[in-house]
C-alpha cells in the first residue's frame, strides 16, 4: 500500500521534472544524429579509446592504485564515460601542470587535442565497445615492486592516524637506517602506504639527524610541510626522491649512485588529503644498492626569493623573480618547480650567453595538488654565462580557489601551508672538459652561495653555505667572516658554532674556539664533532682534563671514530696516564690500523713507559 | 450472486497489483531490497536525499559534513542517502556505511526515480523536499569544490545550511545557480 501511495506522488514530480531544462538528454539527441550521418566516423572503445585509456589513465585507475576507481575494461570506463569527456576536455585529468614544448620532459601525461575529441565523440555516439578485434592487449603491470625485489625494505616505526576531515595534512617519518658500511643506492622507491590520500611524498637525507629532535618521541614523526635538513658540508651527491600518483621509481644512470653513511635518516615528508573517513598511513621505502660506488656528483641549484613574497590581499598578478649565472658549465637533468597554494603561473627559462632564450619549464595554472619533480628526456647542455630565470606569478584574489584565506589577506614568504614559496630546484652535472669536475662544484657552490647572500645578507643558511664552501676552497680567513655572521644569525645554532669553533681552531686561535664550541654542545649535547673539536680546543691549550673528558664523550658518541679514541690517547698521556693512553691508542689502531697519528703515539707511549724518566 | 463474485474480483485485483514485482512504477529501495518510502518514515520533518557513490571521491570527503548536517538538524529534517548507482550492491553500500562512520538510512536508487525526482545529477548533491513531497532546494551542498580535483581550503557558502534554515522559518528558499561538483550519476538522459 505504501508503494501505492508512493507511485502516486512521482506522477507529481514528473510534471515538474518536464519543465526543468534538461541538457543532458538534448545533447544525447544531437549525438545519435551526427553518428547516423557519419558511421565511418564511428569511435569505440576497442579501437579508439582503449589504447588511451591504458597508457594514460589505467597506470592509477586499477586496483591498489591511488585513483579512486578501476579503467581496465570497457565496462568500467563506460561508467565513467561521461565524466571522463567531461575532466579531459578541461585537461584536469590525466594530471599534468607543464605546457607543451621543447624541451621534453619524460613521462608526459598530456592527450591531444584529437585524444580528447575521440572521448567527447565516444560519449556523443552512446560509447559503444567495437569489434572484439580491434581491442589492444590489457596492459601489464608490475605487481609489487617496481624495480624487483629491494636489496633493503625500511617501514616507517609508527603509522600516521589521518583524520577523516579537516584540510590538506603534512607528515613526516624518519626511517633510520642501520646500515654496517657505506651503501651505493642506484634507486630507491617510495611506497606512501594509503595512496588514495597521498597527493606526493618527498624524501630527503638527514645525515646529522637534525630532524630527529622534532618528534616528540623516537619514531612517531612529525608534522610540517617544510624541511630544514641540516648538513655540516655540501653533500657531494645531491639528488630527488619523489614520489607522485603513478610515478615509476627514477633509477639513477650509470655512475650517478647516491651514497648512504651508516646511521644516515631518510626523511619522507608526504602531503596527505583526508578521504572523509579516517585512515593510517604507513609508508615503507625500498632501497636498490649497486658495488658501483658514484663517480658523477650531481648538484641541486637552488633558485628561491621567499624574500620578495608579500602579496597584498586581493592582488591577483604578484610577480617574484630570481636569476642566477652559472660560472661553469652543466648538464641540466631535472626540474622541481615549487609554490604553494596562491601560485598562480609558473615558468623557468634560460638566457644562453649569446643572448638566446629557452624555456625550460611552463606551468600556466599551478596546483600544489599535482607538483611534481620533471626529468628532461634529452639533458640540457647550459654553458658558462648562461642565465638561469625564475618568474612566478601569484594570485591572492578570492578568484584563486586555492587561496588558504577567505577573504584574501596578506601572505608572506614560509614554510607553513598558509605561507607561500618561490622555489625552483634544478639538478645539474657539471660538464665539459674546462674543468675537472671537482673544481666545477666548488664553483657552483661558491656562485650559488654568494648569489644566496647577495640576495639576503641575514640569511642564515645561505652565510652558513658560503662559509663552508670557502673553508672547503681552502679560504679560512674569508669563511671565519661569514660563519660569524652566521652565529650571530642564530647564536645557538649547535652546527654554525661548530663550524665557527673549527676555523679558529684551524686558524690557530684555540682561546677563542672554546666559547662558540661550548654553545654547541650546549645546544647539541650528543654532538659527537663538537665534542671532539672542543677536546682539542681544551688540549691545545694545554687544558688536558676537560680535554680528556670531552673526547671521551665524542668516543662514546661515535664509538666507530678512530680519531676521538687517538686524541683521547693523546691527551691521556699529556696528562701523565699512560695506561689509560696505551688503552686509547690501541683502541684507535683496532678502529683504524692505518691512524698513523694512533700509531705514532702509541710508539711514544710505550717507549716512555720501558724508560720512565 | 454473479454481480457480487465479480466486484469481489475487482477489489482483489486492485490490492495485489502495487506488490506486484512487474509494477509499472518504480521505487526507491531499502538495503533489504524492499521498497521504502521516505516521506513516511520523515513524518512531519522535512526530507533529505543526499545523492552519493561509493567510489566517488568527492562525494566521500563530504561524509564528515553530511553526518554533521543531518544531526545539527535532526529536529526538523531526516536525512537519507541515496545511492543511484544500480550494480552498487547493498553489501557494498553497508561497509560504505561504516567506512565513513555513517548512521543514517540509505536507499538504493536503482532506478533514479528518486534522482529524477530532485533533479539532481552529481554526487554528492542534496535536494530538499517539504513533507507534503515539494522540492524546495537541489544542487550543492556548498562550495567547498569549484570544479574536479580543485578544492577551496574551506567553504565558503552553505547553500544547503541556506535551504533548511530558510524551510524551517518557512521563508521561500532560493536554488542556487551553481551546479554541485562531483561525480556523474550516470543513465539520467
Amino acid at each position: 500500500m505504501n508503494h501505492a501511495k508512493y507511485s502516486l506522488a512521482a506522477g507529481v514530480f514528473l510534471g515538474i521534472f518536464a519543465l526543468a531544462s534538461v541538457p543532458h538528454a538534448a545533447q544525447q539527441k544531437q549525438a545519435s544524429a551526427l553518428s547516423d550521418k557519419s558511421s565511418a566516423q564511428r569511435v569505440t572503445f576497442n579501437r579508439d579509446i582503449a589504447p588511451v585509456v591504458y597508457r594514460y589513465c589505467a597506470p592509477c585507475h586499477r586496483p591498489g592504485e591511488a585513483a579512486p576507481f578501476s579503467l581496465l575494461t570497457y565496462q568500467d570506463t563506460r561508467k565513467f564515460a561521461d565524466q571522463i569527456a567531461f575532466i579531459t576536455e578541461k585537461r584536469i585529468m590525466p594530471p599534468w601542470l607543464p605546457s607543451s614544448g621543447e624541451p621534453k620532459l619524460s613521462g608526459e601525461l598530456r592527450l591531444t587535442g584529437e585524444q580528447i575529441a575521440l572521448f567527447r565523440e565516444w560519449v556523443k555516439q552512446g560509447a559503444p565497445q567495437g569489434y572484439p578485434a580491434d581491442l589492444p592487449p590489457a596492459p601489464h603491470f608490475t605487481p609489487g615492486w617496481q624495480l624487483g625485489p629491494p636489496d633493503a625494505i625500511l617501514h616507517a616505526q609508527k603509522p600516521y592516524a589521518l583524520p577523516a576531515q579537516g584540510t590538506d595534512n603534512y607528515w613526516n617519518f624518519i626511517f633510520r637506517t642501520n646500515f654496517p658500511e657505506t651503501r651505493w643506492i642506484r634507486a630507491i622507491e617510495i611506497r606512501p602506504g594509503e595512496k588514495r590520500v597521498v597527493h606526493h611524498a618527498n624524501m630527503f637525507v638527514d645525515r646529522l639527524h637534525s630532524s630527529r629532535d622534532q618528534e616528540q618521541h623516537p619514531g612517531d614523526g612529525f608534522p610540517g610541510m617544510e624541511l630544514r635538513i641540516e648538513s655540516e658540508s655540501f653533500d657531494p651527491d645531491s639528488h630527488f626522491f619523489f614520489w607522485k600518483p603513478g610515478s615509476i621509481p627514477h633509477e639513477e644512470p650509470e655512475g650517478m649512485a647516491f651514497r648512504l653513511d651508516p646511521g644516515d635518516d631518510l626523511v619522507l615528508n608526504v602531503h596527505l588529503q583526508p578521504s572523509g573517513k579516517p585512515e593510517t598511513v604507513q609508508p615503507t621505502i625500498g632501497l636498490y644498492f649497486t658495488d658501483h660506488p658514484a663517480t658523477k656528483f650531481p648538484f641541486l641549484l637552488e633558485l628561491q626569493n621567499d624574500r620578495a613574497l608579500d602579496i597584498p590581499p586581493n592582488d591577483a598578478d604578484f610577480e617574484v623573480n630570481d636569476d642566477f649565472t652559472l660560472p661553469t658549465e652543466v648538464q641540466l637533468l631535472a626540474i622541481y618547480p615549487h609554490a604553494h597554494y596562491i601560485g598562480r603561473e609558473l615558468s623557468a627559462t634560460v638566457t644562453y650567453p649569446d643572448g638566446t632564450l629557452k624555456n625550460l619549464i611552463h606551468i600556466p595554472h599551478w596546483d600544489l595538488n599535482w607538483q611534481a619533480v620533471y626529468y628532461y628526456e634529452d639533458p640540457l647542455v647550459l654553458p658558462a654565462g648562461t642565465r638561469i630565470s625564475m618568474h612566478y606569478i601569484y594570485d591572492n584574489s578570492t578568484a584563486n580557489i586555492a587561496n588558504p584565506f577567505h577573504p584574501p589577506q596578506r601572505i608572506k614568504g614560509g614554510n607553513r601551508t598558509t605561507d607561500e614559496m618561490a622555489h625552483l630546484w634544478l639538478q645539474v652535472l657539471p660538464h665539459g672538459d674546462a674543468l675537472p669536475p671537482d673544481q666545477a662544484r666548488l664553483l657552483l657552490q661558491e656562485a650559488m652561495a654568494r648569489h644566496d647572500v647577495t640576495r639576503d645578507p641575514a640569511d642564515f643558511s645561505a652565510q652558513y653555505n658560503l662559509a663552508a664552501v670557502l673553508q672547503a676552497k681552502g679560504d679560512s680567513p674569508e669563511a671565519l667572516q661569514h660563519f660569524q655572521a652566521a652565529v650571530q644569525l642564530r647564536p645557538n645554532d649547535a652546527i654554525a658554532n661548530n663550524a665557527f669553533g673549527a676555523v679558529l681552531l684551524a686558524l690557530g686561535n684555540p682561546a677563542e674556539a672554546t666559547a662558540p664550541l661550548l654553545r654547541a654542545v650546549q645546544s647539541k649535547p650528543d654532538y659527537a664533532a663538537a665534542h671532539y673539536n672542543l677536546g682539542n680546543a681544551y688540549a691545545s691549550q694545554g687544558n688536558f682534563s676537560p680535554a680528556i673528558a670531552e673526547f671521551a664523550e665524542a668516543a662514546r658518541l661515535n664509538p666507530q671514530d678512530s680519531m676521538s679514541e687517538a686524541n683521547l690517547g693523546a691527551a691521556f698521556a699529556e696528562a701523565g696516564n699512560l695506561d689509560e693512553a696505551q688503552k686509547h691508542l690501541e683502541r684507535a689502531l683496532q678502529l683504524d690500523p692505518q691512524n698513523t697519528l694512533a700509531s705514532n703515539n702509541l710508539d711514544e707511549v710505550k717507549r716512555r713507559r720501558a724508560s720512565p724518566q | 450472486m454473479r454481480g457480487t463474485s465479480l466486484l469481489l474480483a475487482c477489489v482483489l485485483l486492485a490490492i495485489t497489483f502495487p506488490a506486484s514485482p512487474q509494477s509499472a512504477t518504480k521505487s526507491p529501495l531499502d538495503l533489504e531490497g524492499r521498497p521504502a518510502d521516505p516521506f513516511r518514515l520523515a513524518g512531519s520533518k522535512l526530507v533529505v536525499f543526499l545523492f552519493l557513490r561509493t567510489d566517488c571521491p568527492i562525494s566521500n570527503r563530504y561524509a564528515p559534513t553530511i553526518q554533521d548536517l543531518s544531526n545539527r538538524y535532526s529536529e526538523h529534517a531526516s536525512f537519507f542517502l541515496v545511492y543511484p548507482i544500480a550494480s552498487e550492491i547493498p553489501e557494498q553500500i553497508r561497509k560504505h556505511l561504516q567506512d565513513y562512520g555513517y548512521h543514517l538510512p540509505a536507499l538504493r536508487d536503482p532506478d533514479l526515480v528518486l534522482a529524477r525526482e530532485s533533479h539532481v545529477s552529481i554526487t554528492p548533491e542534496a535536494a530538499v523536499f517539504s513533507p507534503d513531497k515539494k522540492l524546495l532546494y537541489h544542487g550543492r551542498i556548498d562550495d567547498w569544490y569549484v570544479d574536479f580535483g580543485r578544492a577551496r581550503r574551506e567553504p565558503t557558502t552553505h547553500e544547503l545550511t541556506a535551504a533548511l534554515d530558510n524551510a524551517i522559518a518557512h521563508k521561500p528558499v532560493s536554488t542556487t545557480d551553481a551546479p554541485a561538483v562531483g561525480c556523474f550519476i550516470p543513465g539520467l538522459t
